[in-house]
């Protein structure tokens, strides 16, 4: 589903990813550990183009990273869902969800409203459908925000560190809405520090540090008996 | 000599209508600029390097050099650039307005380009990750957000526009400023008359100011940010 080549980036003289390869299956849930600034929210990014590659090669569904037209397309497929919500502050919660279906997928008012209040009952909230972000909590709006990626129908959600800036009694309610994606086959690629759902939910653990991938595995392989040192050192500072 | 305020009641039906002819003159001019201001402001945050070149030149001339300046230069160029052998009828409005539209423009669109800058960036990655492409994302996402933000100092510039139309006299055309000064001219009465003239142009500014906030009030409502 996504192949990653050598994948470079740098920031100035500062080199972010150091080479990257990487292949994730269809219904696969990949998740991205490791310490900050070790560049997996860089690596994230990368995979639906918001940061330019410095080199290297990457494909999604089929289709080469490398041009307007095939970025583009790759990211109606491709779900993305922030650290900081990023809803549209001026829209309600469902035209937050209805935008992208109406304008890039021409899908017609009436079809998109239903699919955006299905999607709003589905993370259940169904009664905020017509609430401006900023009267929504936290984990509310992290929810219309993964509403909003879904309404697109992508193949792949990309999350980048959803639950990190949520108060800790909104993150269960966030990871709910994780778990039941992952659990009806969506193939994934999740950033946390959320190490129980790690556990539970991620088929495959990629622990990255430096700029490359140190370390990846089953999730219990990889909790349980760390190869690496600088992931045995990791895991015994947050476990 | 006494200071007489007969006359300057007296020119109230005259200085009525330049009053209007102010309003007239300086909504043409907003319309004008804000058109021009759009895309000048998207030009200057445009990849393309010569967009962004056209518009800083733009920018540059027209904040660079005085409005009177440019109202004489406008006004003595177009006939020029046209090949118009003799002006047509009442010319001096349409140079008058597109001077003052162009001059505007530079002004409102440095106002656009800082509130397109001040929407934070995540608002254009979640668009794009959409798949909304540039335009989409600006016309759906950033810009119904920036134009919320630019209403205050959009106000200034609308009032300083109404003011500078005053510079508009030196084509004769008989706006405001121009009309008082005739009177006083005639009458005599110079005191009243300007006095008169500067209650005219104050009223007319309050009334922008009110709208402007009133703007705000109205479209602040669902943004509490």
């Amino acid at each position: 589903m996504i192949y990653v080549k050598n994948l470079h980036k740098s920031y100035g003289k500062l080199e972010v990813l150091k080479g990257i390869d990487c292949h994730i299956l269809e219904k696969e849930v990949v998740v991205v550990i490791g310490p900050s600034g070790s560049g997996k929210s860089t690596f994230l990014r990368c995979l639906n183009k918001l940061e330019e590659l410095t080199s290297g090669e990457i494909i999604v569904d089929g289709i080469v990273l490398n041009s307007e037209a095939n970025v583009n397309a790759v990211r109606r497929e491709v779900g993305m869902v922030f650290q900081r919500f990023n809803l549209f502050p001026h829209m309600t919660a469902l035209q937050n969800v209805v935008l992208a279906p109406e304008i890039v997928r021409k899908t017609k008012k009436a079809e998109a409203e239903k699919i955006g209040l299905d999607l709003l009952a589905k993370v259940g909230l169904s009664d905020k459908a017509g609430e401006y972000p900023d009267r929504l909590s936290g984990g509310q709006q992290q929810r219309v925000a993964i509403a909003r990626a879904l309404a697109m129908k992508p193949k792949i959600m990309l999350f980048d560190e959803t639950t990190s800036a949520l108060d800790p009694e909104m993150v269960g309610e966030v990871l709910a809405v994780m778990k039941d994606l992952a659990r009806e086959g969506m193939t994934m690629v999740v950033v946390t520090h959320e190490m129980g759902f790690a556990r539970e939910v991620g088929d495959r653990v990629i622990f990255m540090d430096e700029g490359v991938i140190m370390e990846e595995g089953e999730p219990n392989e990889v909790f349980e008996h760390p190869k690496n040192p600088r992931t045995q050192a990791f895991l015994s500072k947050i476990l | 000599m006494e200071m007489n305020w007969k006359a300057a009641v007296d020119s109230i039906p005259i200085l009525n209508r330049a009053a209007l002819l102010t309003l007239e003159l300086t909504a043409g001019a907003i319309a004008i600029g804000v058109v021009i201001a759009l895309f000048m402001a998207l030009a200057r945050l445009s990849k393309k390097r010569i967009l962004r070149a056209v518009a800083i030149i733009y920018i540059d001339f027209f904040r660079g050099t005085p409005l009177l300046v440019q109202i004489f230069l406008v006004y003595f160029l177009v006939p020029r650039v046209l090949h118009w052998d003799t002006l047509p009828e009442n010319y001096q409005y349409i140079a008058g307005v597109l001077a003052m539209g162009l001059n505007s423009g530079a002004y409102i669109a440095e106002i656009f380009r800082a509130g397109i800058q001040s929407i934070d960036r995540g608002q254009s990655e979640a668009a794009r990750s959409l798949g909304m492409n540039h335009s989409q994302s600006m016309r759906y996402v950033i810009l119904p957000q920036a134009f919320k933000r630019v209403i205050p100092p959009l106000g200034n510039e609308f009032i300083a526009l109404l003011k500078d139309s005053s510079l508009l006299s030196i084509i004769a055309i008989e706006e405001l400023f121009y009309s008082g000064k005739i009177i006083a001219g005639r009458t005599f009465q110079p005191i009243p008359m300007y006095i008169t003239v500067a209650l005219y142009y104050l009223v007319m500014t309050q009334l922008i100011a009110q709208w402007v906030a009133y703007m705000e009030r109205r479209l602040g409502k669902n943004d509490l940010r």
